[in-house]
């Protein structure tokens, strides 16, 4: 019986003791200033208008011969790969020997609204590509393109087929957009006057892509907020849930033509699936991919479907091809604990071996 | 099965019905939001909201032209020209790196990194 009563006693006194941390701690909580994220030493190497390359100091004694190149998606800050020391994708890459460089998106600005894919893929990566070379004096480089970030990248890649890329890594990369579940219902043809959108704003505002997001977890943002309450006493459970949270409120504008070809010729003609996709004069042939490409998808992905990224090995033509398929979400896949347990290491080994 | 050996935890317990919550109410509302009827009442309020942005810019426009001020198109014409140079600059410096690389004038690398001859993952397993 006295064990029982001690038992309880000490119940109770865990939950009086949570009760007086979350009042302290939400205190803390309510008054603290944004979290500070991006932390990981680097240099600006190039910025024009909406893009940004970023080089991070290596942190290896020695390093892979293949530089590595990661293209952010256009609607978010890169940061989400540094998000904090133990918690970045960038200090993972650094530490297991790459020489990472990134491309970062700035809101684009009214005078950038004619911006289109032909801009981001026979442009801003191509000239990109080139500082990497001239600043680590390698030929040969690695992309790994995130979301949106994929597709640019594949678009790339398959329009720049005498070009230095060694190898492609792409995650949750969306290929099949008739798969795309609610935001292809939002966007039909029917209902979604994409050119009244682009005429009369220029560059499609930030609640536009914020509200597109959020629309397919309505009830993500209270939960949220209802977990970091009852866990606020846990100070790394906090840390982490304000940069993501910071992240998730720095959605980016989009180039309204950047948006309007990505609407019409990706989302309603699907033209990156059925190989008809024509971008600054350049066919786009997945087929014509032959080097070394690996994807890695999420199974709970609610942004992009794992339908819609699951055709992506299918439709190239690269002969060393890999799929991951991780459980999680779109963001945990690269920013999460089952980033940090499966998908960094398993990234590092798949470039480690192709980067010498 | 419940373990009744362990004691419950009533903070897990509130944890996991935040979950089923959270996913309960994103199924209902996702499952109202992927009707062809939301869609289209969604994309109606959507262009409302463009047809009175788009009015209430004009009617701005011929204010600031009565007292002899640049409308906002104005500003983004010149921002527009700003960014066309920018484009030329940037297409010169390319031409510039593409006629120094005929030459046989290669860039000065930038600096010096670590050296670049780590081994992968297998060959230094297999020489280990």
């Amino acid at each position: 019986m006295s064990d029982i009563s001690s038992s309880v006693a000490q119940r109770v006194r865990g939950i009086v003791d949570q009760a007086i941390l979350r009042s302290v701690k939400g205190l803390e909580f309510v008054t603290a200033a944004a979290p500070t994220v991006g932390m990981t030493p680097k240099e600006v190497l190039y910025e024009r208008g909406t893009l940004k390359l970023y080089h991070y100091l290596p942190q290896a004694d020695e390093v892979y011969r293949v530089p590595v190149l990661l293209v952010m998606a256009t609607t978010n800050k890169a940061y989400v790969f540094d998000l904090a020391p133990g918690q970045s994708m960038v200090e993972y890459l650094l530490k297991q020997g790459f020489d990472v460089y990134v491309i970062d998106w700035e809101p684009p600005r009214p005078e950038e609204k004619n911006l289109d894919l032909a801009d981001y893929t026979q442009d801003f990566i191509p000239t990109c590509v080139r500082c990497v070379q001239q600043d680590c004096g390698e030929t040969d480089i690695s992309i790994v393109g995130y979301c949106m970030g994929g597709v640019l990248s594949l678009i790339y890649a398959a329009t720049h087929l005498d070009g230095p890329l060694k190898n492609l890594a792409c995650i949750t990369t969306p290929v099949n957009w008739a798969e795309m579940g609610l935001t292809r219902i939002w966007s039909d043809e029917k209902h979604f006057d994409v050119d009244r959108l682009v005429d009369t704003l220029g560059i499609v505002p930030k609640s536009v892509v914020e509200a597109s997001f959020e629309m397919l977890r309505p009830a993500q943002k209270a939960a949220g907020r209802i977990r970091v309450w009852e866990q606020i006493w846990n100070d790394e459970f906090v840390k982490s849930y304000r940069a993501f949270e910071r992240w998730g409120n720095e959605t980016l504008p989009l180039a309204g033509e950047y948006f309007r070809q990505t609407t019409k010729e990706l989302m309603w003609a699907n033209r990156l699936y059925t190989g008809d996709l024509v971008v600054g004069g350049h066919k786009v042939d997945l087929a014509n991919i032959k080097v070394p490409i690996m994807h890695a998808v999420a199974e709970h992905d609610h942004i992009v479907n794992y339908k819609a990224s699951k055709p992506l090995l299918e439709l190239v033509g690269s002969n060393d091809k890999e799929e991951l398929v991780l459980k999680g979400g779109h963001v945990s896949l690269i920013a999460g604990p089952n980033a940090v347990r499966r998908m960094w290491p398993a990234l590092s080994r798949w470039l480690g071996e192709r980067s010498t | 099965m419940t373990d009744q050996s362990k004691p419950s935890d009533p903070a897990e317990r509130f944890r996991e019905f935040v979950t089923e919550w959270e996913r309960g109410f994103d199924a209902l509302a996702n499952r109202f939001m992927g009707t062809d009827e939301f869609s289209r009442a969604m994309n109606q309020f959507q262009n409302m909201q463009l047809t009175l942005q788009k009015g209430f810019a004009e009617v701005m426009a011929r204010q600031l032209a009565a007292v002899n001020l640049p409308s906002r198109e104005d500003v983004l014409r010149v921002g527009e020209a700003v960014h066309e140079l920018d484009m030329r600059v940037a297409r010169m410096e390319l031409k510039l790196e593409q006629i120094a690389r005929a030459v046989g004038v290669e860039s000065e690398r930038r600096k010096q990194g670590p050296p670049r001859t780590k081994r992968s993952p297998s060959a230094t397993a297999a020489g280990a």
